[in-house]
């Protein structure tokens, strides 16, 4: 039997971008419904990092991949409040000359820079956005220690937090979506369908009118007035090609590739160094934009997996994981790919390109990181790439860089955008400068698929600025 | 080894080869289990990689039935051949964090240990 909604805004997805938009235009007065692909989920009852929260919270348990030379491994929140219920809660500012050279290269309207940074001042706001009040965990410390021995830039990255314990707290209550933007909306009025998988927007020529959807393998339909696809850069632009709608979605994702290596430092001097439950705050921003480093979720289960690639001579550190901490690389990357939505398939195809500036900049990445490592006093580095050397001495990090292909690297990320890049550049842009689908009246998009870029910093802020943005003139213009 | 629910009996037989080969002193039960959780996330998979993983999958074991299983594992876990090496990499990705995200304190042989 199927089961019948209508609304005036239907908004598919509830992360940064759905949860904001959700929140904006139904204190405007708008009907607004939200469907969420993923359940509800409160904080607290899964562990972070854990692969229960992979089970519960991301799309395919973690596992999902980019085809390419070399594939690169991806994750993707599947819950109310998307990704923010499961990253690492660091905030950056987009930094203003990517959004200079967005406005200017994909002519972007209305997107003068105090305007968007007045924004991220308000979010900051919502989500208590602020540095630990306490003493930072070990593996933070390591990456501030080794790169302040080389002089090299780095920084603790506030994160959206509270910290209800006050001056001395080390552990934060993350201000994720179901926290904040969400409880927003539900209070001016919004509703929420968790658990309904988007299946197919049904379009009459420039105006798309319903949605259809499963939920526990029952048919769904919502008559809708218009429709914001808030899905993340990879289901965004499958929904829109699943509605015939091609003109530039799908053709450009971006990411910021990651290559990763665990370190492990002598219990007797530093302790434990393994914060199963958190992340390091600290990043190194001496090569940015080209490259940044930081630290990883460490649970022994990862660390297992970060060592899996040379068992036989790396497995066992596995014992001693209480004196490993996992960090990363991230380059921002010059490749694109793709994502492309298969008739009779249920999940779309992805793809991505390294160039071969990508790959040298992951190698010479992964051996500036050994480095900072081996300065913080670690005795033995173990990178994730197939035949890499264990790594004790600077000189080891030259036979290391030597063996070093990326095609033999387990290359990861979790920053994906682009998809459906925004500005009135329609050779360049898939939507207008709000975020409006070009050739459609009412079908828009407010995800990080609108940024043009990776923006070379965790995009959370960018993702939810431009939302923000977008969803209030959506509001201007059409009242509710 | 035939599959379990939710393992296909490809994928079961590979997982606890190479389970027996690398974690020799993981005990039965223990690796059933490992197997167990193998299986559940390549049912969720999105389509085309659940189809690769099914398609080598079935590739391997028809293969490891003429030249034996235990050949064809050592071939496919040591020659860097694409899509084929993506194959035993997904499975110990998946089993090994399993096992040290369940049981932490076991050894690198997959024995039982002390707690770190």
């Amino acid at each position: 039997m199927t089961t019948h909604h209508e609304c005036d805004v239907l908004i598919v997805g509830s992360g940064a971008g759905g949860a904001t938009s959700a929140a904006i235009l139904a204190e405007a007065g708008h009907d607004v419904l939200i469907v969420e692909e993923g359940p509800w989920v409160d904080q607290g009852s899964v562990s972070p990092f854990s692969l229960d929260q992979m089970d519960k919270q991301y799309r395919s348990g973690g596992v999902t991949v980019a085809l390419g030379v070399p594939s690169i491994a991806y994750t993707e929140g599947r819950c109310a409040g998307g990704g923010t219920e499961v990253n690492s809660g660091l905030y950056w500012r987009p930094p203003e000359e990517t959004l200079e050279r967005w406005r200017s290269r994909y002519s972007i309207k209305d997107f003068a820079t105090d305007d968007i940074l007045a924004i991220c001042e308000e979010v900051e706001h919502s989500l208590s956005v602020q540095p630990v009040p306490g003493e930072h965990t070990a593996a933070s410390r390591i990456l501030q220690r080794g790169a302040d021995k080389l002089g090299w830039q780095n920084g603790e990255i506030p994160r959206w937090m509270t910290y209800p314990e006050g001056a001395g707290a080390t552990q934060g209550r993350r201000q994720s979506m179901t926290r904040t933007y969400l409880p927003r909306s539900f209070d001016a009025g919004a509703r929420i369908l968790c658990d309904h998988r988007l299946d197919k927007i049904v379009r009459n020529g420039r105006r798309a009118v319903s949605a259809q959807l499963t939920h526990a393998g029952n048919p769904v339909t919502i008559a809708f007035r218009d429709v914001i696809v808030c899905g993340g850069a990879i289901q965004t632009p499958a929904i829109l090609q699943r509605a015939g709608l091609r003109h530039r979605i799908g053709r450009t994702l971006a990411v910021h590739p990651t290559v990763k290596l665990s370190a492990k430092f002598d219990a007797a001097e530093h302790g434990a160094v393994n914060t199963p439950e958190d992340v390091s705050v600290f990043q190194v921003k001496e090569f940015a934009p080209n490259m940044s480093f930081g630290g990883s979720a460490s649970h022994p289960g990862l660390v297992a997996l970060a060592l899996t690639d040379n068992w036989r001579d790396f497995g066992k550190a596995v014992t001693k994981w209480p004196e490993l901490a996992i960090y990363y690389a991230a380059i921002t990357s010059e490749g694109r790919g793709m994502v492309q939505a298969v008739p009779g398939m249920r999940d779309p195809i992805v793809t991505y390109r390294l160039t071969k500036r990508d790959r040298d900049l992951l190698g010479q990445g992964l051996a500036r990181l050994a480095t900072v490592m081996l300065e913080a006093d670690a005795e033995e580095v173990y990178p994730a790439f197939k035949g890499a050397p264990i790594v004790r001495t600077r000189a080891d990090i030259g036979d290391m860089a030597s063996r070093f292909a990326a095609s033999k690297a387990s290359v990861m990320t979790v920053h994906l955008c682009s998809t459906a890049p925004m500005g009135d550049d329609e050779k360049r842009c898939a939507t207008d400068s709000h975020g409006l689908v070009h050739g459609t009246d009412n079908v828009f998009v407010n995800d990080a698929a609108l940024l043009p870029e990776a923006p070379g910093v965790n995009p959370q802020a960018s993702v939810m600025a431009i939302a923000i943005r977008n969803a209030r003139r959506y509001a201007d213009q059409r009242a509710g | 080894m035939s599959g379990t629910v939710s393992t296909p009996s490809t994928v079961a037989r590979f997982a606890d080869g190479l389970l027996t080969n690398e974690l020799p002193l993981l005990s039965d039960d223990r690796r059933r289990e490992v197997i167990d959780f193998i299986g559940r996330r390549v049912q969720v998979l999105p389509s085309l990689t659940r189809f690769g993983v099914l398609m080598i999958g079935r590739f391997v074991d028809v293969t490891g039935m003429i030249v034996g299983h235990a050949t064809m594992r050592r071939f496919v876990t040591k020659l860097p051949i694409p899509l084929l090496a993506e194959y035993p990499r997904l499975v110990r990705s998946l089993g090994f964090a399993y096992v040290w995200e369940t049981w932490p304190d076991t050894t690198v042989d997959g024995g039982t240990g002390v707690a770190p």
